[in-house]
């Protein structure tokens, strides 16, 4: 396959649900693409729709309607049939989630679970499964990966648990690897652990993952690619430095203001005022011109693009290039 | 920020816990020791932080302070006086002055009562209000947080979780405390409406002079919000000092690792090299010696030993580390650890922008 | 800051009691139906003095056994006495006497299993007192005490009352033990609320309605019970009308005069029948799991 194809793409996804207030979209017309060998990470706060997208890549979002297309290596993954979903589910797409206490099962020793996945979805002998589920945990530095087999998740600490769960994602050697906050429930002496192994493995196997969390510190040490989502949107998309060093949204520059400042200088933080609209009432034009400084009266009239601002570098704002802008028009 | 005087607020002395837990059969039973002889005092108008990682012990300190939780060994001083030797009347007339603000924002607030109702309970309680000025004193205390008069009739469930964290700060203060234990208050919180929060804690520690212990998990916020830092490691204080001390020098091995570990937004700002390894023990069969050798770089024999005493280390800082002064210096600030400046500079304009807005609604 | 204002929450996670319970009720035509009978039958015996066309007392026996048709629409019974109005007095009698002693038995009931969820030190004895009580079958129980505490109204209610009790109970303790692990708990105790306070205006209030609901189901439980001591003749006194007696009444005469017997136990059938629909309905209604 040429590099140049991506392994999975995205083109207008929409993710809607029936409430009794009428119908939400959780997830509007969402275009991206990730490559193998490549870490994209979705940020957004709740409420963003970046769990709902994620999930929803494997159609694991009972009752919603889904539209739009989900291209993994060119086949519409919208259009398969339930039972070639399942094959990909955990197979070539493995499926890392926030809470490993439930999403292991409680009652089913580690083992059996990696094993159980394994045979699932390749012909392999019990006794070869078994072989390889020792190796997928000894490969998440899990001590002793033999004896682990045997224990129950209640009997592991949150992050070996966390490790676990990466060994049976990573158990069929998917080509892909969703992450939901994988390690939000953690400690940070254990994320820190969970980060690197992640690093590592990615390096190691070449797969590709797309990483969904709420914190910016996590996606400066784990994307190459970064897309900011705001109310079911993606407004920013960028390769990960040129997003740090240069953000070309508003609400990117907003959630940036919002941390206490990385070399400890105490002034006030500077927080997004107001919060995250009701989708059932979105406002006019820009979905974060309410809340937004730079706002303009265009903004509240017309929705903006997703627009390459510079090479590989989107931004949905009509006033970027921002600092350009800014810095020319003087006070406006 | 106002500045901390000498005077203190709150002095706590070798304050235990000690949990009994059913072991494997019913007559077996084994002690946690959640808190272990732990000692800080709090001035007024100055926060502590008490940093350390779930089951450190921080939570059942706080509980303690505010008096959900008997602690099984040592003294709390409120005020100079000793809150357990005390008859109940006085010790809820004391009680009243040490409010406690919880994380979780949803669970906290009784979902059967209004919002009025929950604000002007305590100081109905307390006598700081009658049923005449109760919504005069409700008005007052929605004005404080950022909240409206008319929000007093509704139920905490038609709130956002920001929003109700503005309606537990004004419960908390509507007995007019002295101490607030605020427990993760902002954990639960996006990152936008953290900072609404911390913002709020600041102007309120401002105008009314109140100090704060703060609990917390999430480095970044401690710095930006302490003056002063205790870390602890399985129950223990391990370090504690002026907020600077801490976070530009830490002494103890696991500051250290705790600092190393924080993410950081700043591409490749982080050495992956100083992750910590394993996890940490259960209380409940806590190592020998110095409870942090096990998973310490630095550890020796004597570290398994003998348990560490917390020394005075320079700054005004105490450290429990029988190693501090021979371990390698620690680089706290990596240089790139600073945004670019093109993004400084778009930040500033942020700011700038924001403040004019909101002086622009203020004034209409 | 006047912006961070009207963000609605969709979710309800607190579980509020929701409006329009009658409407979404109306979705389950069975439970539907059982509302309406039971609506008429109450209302029937609250009118009874009214509607009933003859006296419930007056015996006739030249007229007695009368299969239903003419005068006497069900005809009458063993003394000759209409049947439509025994059962309209009967069912007055049987729903105050389920009713009352429910409302005894959530009293109780409820007591025990708060003060066990609120004071650990008591949840063990209270509990293992329910659990002995529980393990006696509910028809013993209640004969054993209606035995112990002779006839009477006011005997039958506490009998009635302190069977339904010890499963109440154990609801109660089991909704408030959840209650109990709420932060709201520790918040009402930080700012100093007493614990007279915080059970009533934080814990009760927050395990109210599936209290209730399993009270209503209950309800159905203890009017079989009353109706079966009356059977067995340990409930009111003859000639009070009550649907228990008047089934006993009409067993002798079971191949001579069916109707006696079949319409009182039908009564009750439909009566407990009902109940439990309803309380099935509003169970389903009020679980937050089981929404949508």
């Amino acid at each position: 396959m040429t590099p140049d194809v991506p392994l999975i793409e995205v083109r207008g996804l929409r993710v809607g649900f029936h409430t009794s207030g009428g119908t939400v979209a959780a997830v509007d017309d969402v275009d991206f693409s990730v490559r193998t060998g490549e870490t994209l990470a979705i940020v957004g706060e709740s409420g963003s729709g970046k769990s709902v997208m994620s999930l929803s890549l494997l159609r694991l979002v009972p009752s919603a309607i889904t539209s739009g297309e989900i291209l993994f290596h060119g086949e519409d993954l919208l259009a398969k049939p339930a039972h070639a979903m399942r094959d990909i589910r955990g197979g070539r797409i493995g499926m890392i989630f926030q809470e490993p206490n439930t999403s292991l099962n409680p009652v089913q020793t580690i083992g059996d679970q990696i094993v159980e996945a394994i045979q699932l979805h390749e012909a392999v002998g019990k006794a070869a499964a078994r072989a390889r589920a020792v190796e997928v945990l000894e490969l998440t530095g899990i001590p002793s990966p033999k004896a682990r087999m045997r224990s129950y998740p209640h009997e592991l600490s949150g992050g070996m648990r966390q490790r676990a769960m990466i060994a049976m994602a990573l158990a069929c050697r998917p080509e892909l690897l969703i992450a939901d906050e994988p390690t939000t429930a953690l400690d940070v002496t254990v994320q820190a652990q969970i980060l690197d192994l992640m690093r590592e493995l990615k390096a190691n196997s070449g797969a590709a993952i797309i990483l969904i969390t709420h914190d910016l510190g996590v996606v400066a040490e784990m994307a190459d690619r970064v897309a900011v989502m705001y109310a079911g949107r993606i407004v920013e998309i960028a390769p990960v430095t040129d997003l740090f060093d240069g953000p070309e949204h508003p609400y990117t520059i907003g959630l940036l203001s919002s941390m206490p400042s990385i070399d400890g200088d105490s002034d006030t933080l500077t927080p997004i005022e107001g919060s995250m609209p009701d989708p059932l009432a979105l406002p006019a034009g820009c979905r974060f011109q309410p809340r937004c400084p730079f706002a303009i009266k265009r903004c509240a009239v017309e929705a903006p693009p997703l627009e390459t601002v510079r090479p590989g570098h989107l931004s949905a704002c009509w006033r970027a290039p921002l600092l350009e802008t800014l810095t020319r028009g003087g006070q406006q | 920020m106002t500045s901390p005087n000498n005077a203190t607020l709150l002095q706590v002395e070798g304050l235990s816990k000690k949990f009994s837990v059913a072991g494997r059969w019913p007559w077996q039973k084994r002690t946690l020791s959640a808190v272990n002889d732990i000692s800080f005092s709090i001035a007024p108008g100055e926060t502590l932080s008490l940093v350390g990682e779930s089951g450190c012990g921080k939570s059942t300190a706080g509980r303690m302070l505010v008096g959900l939780t008997a602690p099984s060994a040592g003294r709390i001083l409120f005020e100079g006086q000793d809150l357990s030797g005390q008859t109940a009347s006085q010790q809820r007339a004391m009680r009243r002055r040490i409010q406690l603000i919880f994380q979780d924002p949803y669970g906290s607030l009784n979902p059967r009562m209004t919002v009025g109702e929950l604000i002007a309970e305590p100081a109905l309680l307390h006598g700081l209000a009658d049923r005449r000025s109760a919504n005069d004193r409700v008005a007052e205390l929605l004005g404080l947080v950022g909240l409206a008069k008319r929000h007093a009739g509704r139920y905490p469930h038609e709130f956002s979780g920001g929003q109700r964290q503005r309606i537990g700060i004004a419960r908390a203060l509507a007995v007019e405390p002295r101490l607030i234990v605020c427990d993760e208050p902002v954990s639960a919180l996006d990152v936008s409406v953290q900072a609404q929060i911390v913002n709020l804690l600041q102007s309120l520690q401002d105008r009314l002079g109140l100090s704060y212990l703060f609990i917390s998990h999430g480095l970044s916020v401690v710095r930006h919000i302490s003056h002063r830092v205790a870390v602890m490691y399985l129950g223990n204080i391990v370090e504690i000092g002026p907020k600077a001390a801490i976070f530009d020098q830490p002494s103890h091995p696991y500051t250290r690792a705790l600092l190393a570990a924080a993410p950081v937004p700043r591409p490749g700002a982080r050495q992956a090299s100083v992750a910590l390894a394993g996890d940490m023990p259960s209380p409940l069969d806590p190592p020998s010696g110095c409870r942090f050798h096990p998973r310490c770089p630095f550890a020796i024999e004597r570290c398994r030993r003998e348990i560490p005493a917390l020394t005075p280390g320079g700054d005004g800082r105490l450290v429990a580390c029988h190693r501090w002064q021979e371990i390698p210096a620690f680089q706290a600030n990596a240089p790139g650890a600073q945004h670019a400046p093109k993004t400084t500079r778009l930040l500033a304009l942020y700011r700038q922008a924001a403040a004019n807005s909101n002086s622009r609604m203020s004034s209409n | 800051m006047s912006t961070d204002i009207t963000a609605p929450q969709t979710a309800n996670p607190a579980g509020i009691a929701r409006p329009h319970l009658l409407r979404r009720l109306s979705r389950d035509p069975l439970a539907l139906i059982a509302l309406i009978f039971l609506v008429a039958i109450v209302v029937a015996a609250l009118l009874a003095p009214v509607l009933a066309p003859f006296d419930p007392y007056d015996t006739n026996l030249r007229m007695r056994l009368r299969p239903p048709g003419g005068d006497h629409l069900l005809g009458t019974d063993t003394q000759g006495r209409d049947m439509l109005t025994r059962l309209l007095y009967g069912a007055r009698t049987t729903l105050a006497l389920g009713f009352a002693s429910i409302v005894v038995g959530s009293l109780i009931g409820t007591s025990i299993g708060l003060a066990a969820a609120f004071y650990r030190r008591l949840e063990g004895p209270l509990m293992r007192l329910v659990d002995i009580l529980l393990s006696f079958p509910s028809i013993l129980f209640g004969l054993a005490l209606a035995a112990m505490l002779g006839v009477g109204m006011d005997s039958l209610v506490i009998a009635l009352g302190l069977s339904a009790a010890p499963p109440i109970a154990r609801v109660a303790r089991a909704t408030a033990a959840s209650v109990m692990q709420a932060e709201y708990m520790d918040a009402g105790r930080v700012i100093g609320l007493s614990d007279g306070a915080l059970i009533r205006r934080y814990l009760l209030r927050n395990c109210a309605a599936p209290i209730v609901v399993y009270c209503s189901l209950q309800f159905g439980e203890t009017i079989l019970l009353a109706a079966a001591l009356g059977f067995l003749g340990l409930g009111l006194q003859p000639p009070t009308a009550e649907l228990g007696s008047i089934a006993a009444e009409g067993r002798s005469f079971i191949f001579l005069a069916p109707h006696v017997s079949t319409a009182a136990s039908l009564l009750i059938f439909m009566i407990v029948l009902s109940c439990n629909l309803l309380g099935d309905a509003f169970r389903d209604l009020t679980d937050p799991k089981l929404q949508r």
